[in-house]
């Protein structure tokens, strides 16, 4: 049957169609479509930069407007990657600034990003206007300097959890008179202190401006005078949100908050004053997404904040909330999506914060749409896993924190494997898990037989032997992100499931039983992937082939091997000077 | 101001319609065609568009023309492209030839929301698109693609 597909609306068709996996379907339909796709594909995503390179993606990709690409793997956010793996975005800037002079938006994720990087950003595209740095170091207050002072058209300046070389606050100055685009300005991971005046005339010359996330160094007194310029905020972070009580002090912020009337998401709150905290009163009602985890007050303090939040969808908070404030949670929030509850002390063994498992499964009994939970405690029951299970069982994602490594269920001292098993049965669109506690190669088999849709799996201080990273690699079909840590895990498994890792983006294990001589194996046979042993041991090089590397970080490529590695890096089983290329 | 005045539009396979000039007007290509036609411009030929779906985009026209405010606007287009792909398909062309962009844009978001979730293989199905690769060209191009295949 011949096709009356319409070839001429073809792009425009393709302008409702965003998401990258489906774009790639288009792609690989037939030629035209694939010719039609590269020319009119102009938002990428690159979730490993040595995937690819710059010169593969420029080739295929003619007008790019947007590109976000992500650098070092998630465990580095627990110091597992080692200063100078690498990550670098300079080479990529320097090709994308060749090859899309109308590049508009950047989003980087763990990379290692230069002053030299943010000039040549800052002078390389005219009509620049998303730069939204996440986990990202290397940098310093010239760089964002110059970004201020060159990009006339900018838009959004997002700075999440970066490591800033902080040289002084002068930086927000630079934004000239003239610039009045601003919609979304997030600097809280700044330390430095800022002209206040130029900050205040900058949100009052910025109509526009959605998101305003403060730093620390922004004090309480100075809120009122800055939320006056911009009422029509969404999203606010405030500084330091503590002082002196004042009566006067505390009316006038009462009154500008209450004049917010588009505020949905609030942040901030360092140092709290318990006494300010009911300013917010009378926007609680409006909020979506509460983050109050820099808030150290007790748990009665942050309990009548959330009590009157009965709108929230998303709720960060320390432990200090306890299980009666979850308790409230679950009464008060009923939209509620997300919980995020982390520890506030987390190298200390023994706390007295009674946040246990019961405050998580009031809240998964109370709140029919959670979807997302990240929950770090000091004990944990197969009881209370199954329980969450039943509870929620369109639960998406769901990492546990447990304190103590290996810890068992509390009541039964068994390890927690029916408690994950049971999530997985339960939760079939779980994409996401992150488990902790006592765990044997029981509960690996649970996720291969039942985690047909997980995607990222996260696992620490778990299993007996080979056989449970077997289960998960040859059962989890959508597996794409595997991190493990400290397991014992093998040769055996990972070679068995080679051509899996094909598959997947990455693969991370460290502090496992992986041998030199089985990555090396491993790197011959699969000229599709790059098998990076991470070591810095001083005698590396006279270690046996037998004996367990550190670390090993392997990544499906078709860029080859990288030559911007350390010395404590080797890419294993390559000829030095093979180039994996296509033509 | 309306007027009375009535166009006739003649598909490819020479159906006529009646229908009134604000009507006709709502697509650019007609209203180019009349602004800049000669003494007989009551007449407009659409040789890309056959009959049966010259009527049903007529149908659109009409009623976002006599009633664009009205409150069931929404679900009028939502029922309008409840068609089989095929109808789908010759609407977004007739759209994107007479120049109507509304049902360009409606049409064409029907269409990329059948490709949601799909893997090459059904979309070449629910479309009839024949394969052109080679089955080497093929596995070079998913190798390549796979830094975003599965991103």
């Amino acid at each position: 049957m011949t096709s009356s597909f319409p070839e001429e609306v073809l792009e425009h068709v393709l302008s409702f169609l965003t998401s990258q996996t489906d774009r790639n379907a288009v792609s690989l339909v037939c030629k035209t479509w694939y010719e039609t796709d590269r020319w009119c594909r102009n938002r990428i995503f690159v979730g490993n930069c040595y995937a690819v390179n710059p010169r593969i993606l420029i080739r295929r990709f003619p007008d790019v407007k947007s590109i976000e690409l992500k650098g070092k793997p998630h465990f580095a956010d627990f110091n597992l990657v080692p200063e100078g793996w690498g990550g670098y975005v300079y080479p990529w800037v320097v090709e994308l600034a060749r090859a899309y002079p109308s590049l508009e938006e950047i989003r980087l994720k763990r990379m290692v990003v230069t002053d030299e990087s943010l000039e040549m950003v800052a002078k390389s595209f005219n009509n620049f206007k998303v730069l939204v740095l996440s986990s990202c170091e290397g940098f310093s207050t010239d760089g964002l300097a110059a970004i201020a002072a060159n990009c006339r058209n900018l838009r959004v300046l997002d700075l999440r959890e970066c490591e800033v070389e902080d040289l002084s606050g002068h930086w927000l100055s630079h934004f000239p008179d003239s610039f009045t685009s601003l919609e979304s300005l997030n600097m809280a991971c700044l330390v430095s202190e800022v002209s206040f005046s130029a900050l205040e005339r900058l949100v009052a010359r910025s109509p526009n401006l959605k998101t305003l996330k403060l730093n620390r160094t922004v004090p309480l007194e100075k809120l009122s005078t800055l939320l006056k310029r911009a009422p029509q905020l969404v999203d606010f972070g405030t500084g330091a949100y503590s002082a002196e009580f004042r009566p006067d002090v505390y009316s006038s912020l009462a009154g500008v908050f209450s004049a917010c009337k588009n505020l949905k998401s609030l942040s901030g709150f360092w140092d709290v004053t318990p006494a300010y905290l009911p300013v917010i009163n009378n926007v609680c009602s409006q909020l979506t997404s509460l983050n109050l985890s820099y808030a150290t007050t007790q748990s009665p303090d942050l309990t009548k904040i959330v009590s009157q939040c009965c709108n929230l969808q998303r709720l960060v908070v320390l432990d200090y909330i306890e299980d009666t404030g979850l308790n409230t949670v679950s009464l008060s929030c009923k939209d509620l999506r997300e919980l995020v509850v982390f520890p506030s002390d987390p190298f200390i063994g023994d706390v007295d914060v009674q946040l246990t498992e019961h405050g998580l499964v009031a809240v998964s009994e109370g709140c029919s749409k959670l979807h997302s939970i990240l929950y770090f405690c000091r004990q944990m029951s197969n009881s209370a896993l199954i329980q969450i299970s039943k509870n929620c069982p369109n639960l998406t994602c769901f990492r546990l924190c447990i304190i103590e490594p290996r810890a068992p269920d509390y009541q039964t001292l068994e390890p927690l494997d029916t408690g994950f098993g049971s999530i997985v049965q339960n939760c079939q669109h779980l994409t996401r898990l992150s488990m902790s506690g006592l765990l044997t190669d029981r509960v690996f088999e649970y996720i291969g037989t039942y985690a047909k849709n997980l995607d990222m799996l996260s696992i620490a201080f778990a299993g007996d032997s080979d056989l449970g990273l077997h289960y998960v690699l040859s059962g989890c079909d959508r597996l794409r992100k595997l991190e493990i840590r400290d397991c014992p895990f093998g040769d055996k498994a990972l070679l068995a499931n080679a051509s899996k890792l094909e598959r997947m983006r990455s693969l991370w294990m460290s502090s496992c039983l992986v041998s030199f001589g089985a990555c090396k194996l491993l790197g011959r046979k699969m000229p599709g992937l790059n098998v990076e042993v991470i070591d810095e041991r001083e005698n590396v090089n006279s270690i046996p082939e037998y004996a367990p590397v550190e670390k090993v970080y392997i990544y499906r490529t078709v860029s080859g091997q990288r030559f911007d590695a350390p010395d404590f890096v080797r890419i294993m089983g390559k000829d030095k000077d093979a180039v994996y290329n296509l033509s | 101001m309306t007027s009375s005045k009535t166009i006739v539009l003649r598909s490819s396979d020479g159906a006529t319609f009646e229908v009134d000039e604000a009507v006709a007007l709502h697509s650019l290509m007609i209203k180019h065609r009349i602004e800049t036609g000669g003494a007989d411009s009551t007449t407009i030929d659409v040789p890309e568009v056959t009959g049966n779906t010259l009527s049903k985009v007529i149908e659109y026209c009409k009623k976002h023309v006599e009633a664009p405010n009205s409150d069931d606007l929404k679900s009028f287009d939502t029922d309008f492209v409840k068609v089989d792909q095929a109808v789908l398909c010759h609407l977004a062309k007739a759209s994107y030839y007479m120049n109507i962009k509304g049902l360009l844009d409606l049409s064409s978001k029907t269409i990329a929301d059948m490709f949601k979730g799909k893997t090459v293989e059904q979309i070449r199905e629910t479309f009839h698109i024949k394969n052109d690769f080679t089955p080497e060209e093929e596995e070079e191009l998913r190798k390549e693609n796979s830094w975003n295949l599965f991103v």
